[in-house]
């Protein structure tokens, strides 16, 4: 539906921030035009993931309601690019 | 701590015009047991032999005094080991002791300065003054004629209130001007006194540092601007402290998570948490909400969030590491930087007395080995930061591990 917003927050704890976290936090600057009135950009002070092994490696974020670990500008990209996409097909 | 006060202290001096070196000394310590001590010297004439002269007074008197020596006995040391100048027959160093203990009494031991001003809401009080003579005999007194001179020191003792202020100076204040047309004899004690009391009206809560610096200013201009002796004023001020929460870093003992969010909810002052978890356990047993504020990141810090009743919420070790960083290379490093970690370190700045309440939990995700940057034990940099504040900037801190 294209009224909903995805929400994607960015974990700025400090495992994530040093581990690329801080770089992510520039997402909102790398959003193609077309998506950002359907994304909205948040940080979280913890997650919380990076004491729970089973979740994988800093740097964390959330997509929706899924989570990504290692995350990377392109993988968070192509994350919100599918959800996007899902949330159209829907 | 100490007393139901914290003692802020603040001193400023300018030197005789000419002069290459200071000819007034003022020195500071805070012994072992919490009483802080502090001397003025004034240094016969001027110049680097004034400046030695009075050193030595003041470090002999700080020295002594925190070592136990009781403030009338090391006057008298002080006394019998002062050379008198063989011409004039005067001492060579005048000085005020002061001694403040851990509850606020004060005992004043003044020998040939200008008296002190104790303001006490906003006027004037003058405490009681006993003499102690010391009679300046002995081996090997250089000066001829002197032995068996009385020297007579003013001995005064009195119990702090909140808010008082001693102010103590050398004669360069009382007697700036003096010879002018304006000021023939100085600008004298009442004429100083006033000046003092005037300040205290017009700013309340002018902190220590700022009345001495405007107290010798002051006495400058009456000096039109060129100073004909040392000028220096130190200023005790027993001010009903600031103080600041910092708590970081959750506890080994996740059931302590409600006493450490109940230590913070009851604190009496300012709050700083640093700590993404800190703040999360702390948001949760309240249950509030912690919002980052991504308007204004800075590139090696981790943005601030806000929080109802914290004053500021930060990540923990990058952020304390930093500001550490910021407190060690003082003041102006602090006031230059922007991001969350300088505003960390303004709030310890304005702040007398810190609690840092720390969370000894170690997050392994932090010890990792692939991190990019070596990630410090959260226990070192809060001891780092707690040093610094301790001995460059006399703040009273404690320190509570959970």
């Amino acid at each position: 539906m294209d009224g909903e917003i995805l929400k994607v927050i960015i974990c700025s704890g400090t495992a994530c921030f040093v581990m690329g976290g801080s770089e992510l936090l520039l997402l909102e600057d790398e959003l193609p035009a077309a998506w950002r009135a359907r994304v909205a950009v948040e940080a979280a002070p913890c997650l919380g993931s990076c004491k729970d092994r089973s979740c994988g490696r800093a740097p964390f974020a959330k997509v929706g309601d899924e989570g990504l670990a290692g995350a990377t500008m392109p993988a968070l990209l192509a994350l919100i690019g599918r959800k996007l996409g899902e949330t159209n097909g829907a | 701590m100490s007393g139901p006060t914290f003692v802020e202290l603040g001193h400023y001096q300018v030197r005789k015009r000419g002069q290459g070196a200071d000819g007034d000394a003022f020195l500071s310590r805070k012994a072992s047991d919490g009483r802080i001590i502090s001397a003025l010297s004034d240094g016969l004439g001027s110049g680097v032999k004034a400046g030695v002269l009075a050193t030595l007074t003041a470090s002999m008197a700080v020295k002594f005094v925190s070592e136990d020596i009781p403030i009338r006995r090391a006057a008298g040391i002080i006394m019998k080991t002062l050379p008198v100048c063989s011409e004039r027959r005067i001492s060579y160093a005048t000085f005020t002791i002061v001694d403040i203990d851990s509850q606020d009494t004060v005992k004043v031991v003044e020998y040939d300065n200008p008296a002190y001003i104790l303001i006490r809401e906003r006027t004037q009080v003058e405490p009681i003054k006993g003499e102690i003579r010391v009679t300046r005999s002995g081996r090997g007194r250089p000066a001829r004629g002197a032995v068996g001179r009385e020297a007579i020191m003013r001995y005064s003792e009195f119990r702090a209130r909140p808010g008082d202020r001693l102010v103590f100076f050398s004669d360069g204040v009382t007697q700036a001007g003096m010879g002018t047309r304006a000021h023939p004899l100085g600008w004298g004690a009442p004429a100083v006194q006033a000046y003092a009391l005037s300040l205290v009206e017009d700013k309340p809560d002018i902190s220590a540092r700022e009345l001495a610096r405007r107290m010798v200013q002051e006495a400058e201009a009456v000096d039109a601007y060129a100073p004909k002796d040392d000028i220096s004023c130190a200023v005790v001020y027993f001010r009903r402290p600031r103080r600041l929460l910092v708590m970081t870093g959750p506890s080994v003992d996740p059931a302590r998570d409600a006493e450490m969010a109940a230590i913070f909810d009851r604190y009496e002052g300012r709050r700083l948490l640093c700590g993404g978890t800190t703040a999360a356990i702390v948001a949760r047993e309240l249950g509030r909400t912690v919002k980052i504020v991504l308007e204004r990141v800075v590139r090696d810090v981790p943005p601030a969030s806000v929080m109802e009743g914290a004053d500021l919420v930060t990540e923990g070790i990058i952020t304390l590491g930093k500001a550490a960083e910021l407190l060690e290379r003082g003041e102006a490093a602090v006031r230059a930087e922007r991001g969350p970690a300088a505003r960390a370190a303004e709030l310890f700045l304005d702040s007398d007395h810190i609690d840092f309440v720390v969370g000894t939990k170690i997050n392994e995700a932090h010890q990792d080995p692939s991190m990019p940057v070596e990630l410090e034990i959260r226990r070192n940099i809060v001891k780092r930061v707690a040093a610094t504040l301790r001995e460059r900037y006399l703040k009273e801190v404690e320190l509570r591990f959970m």
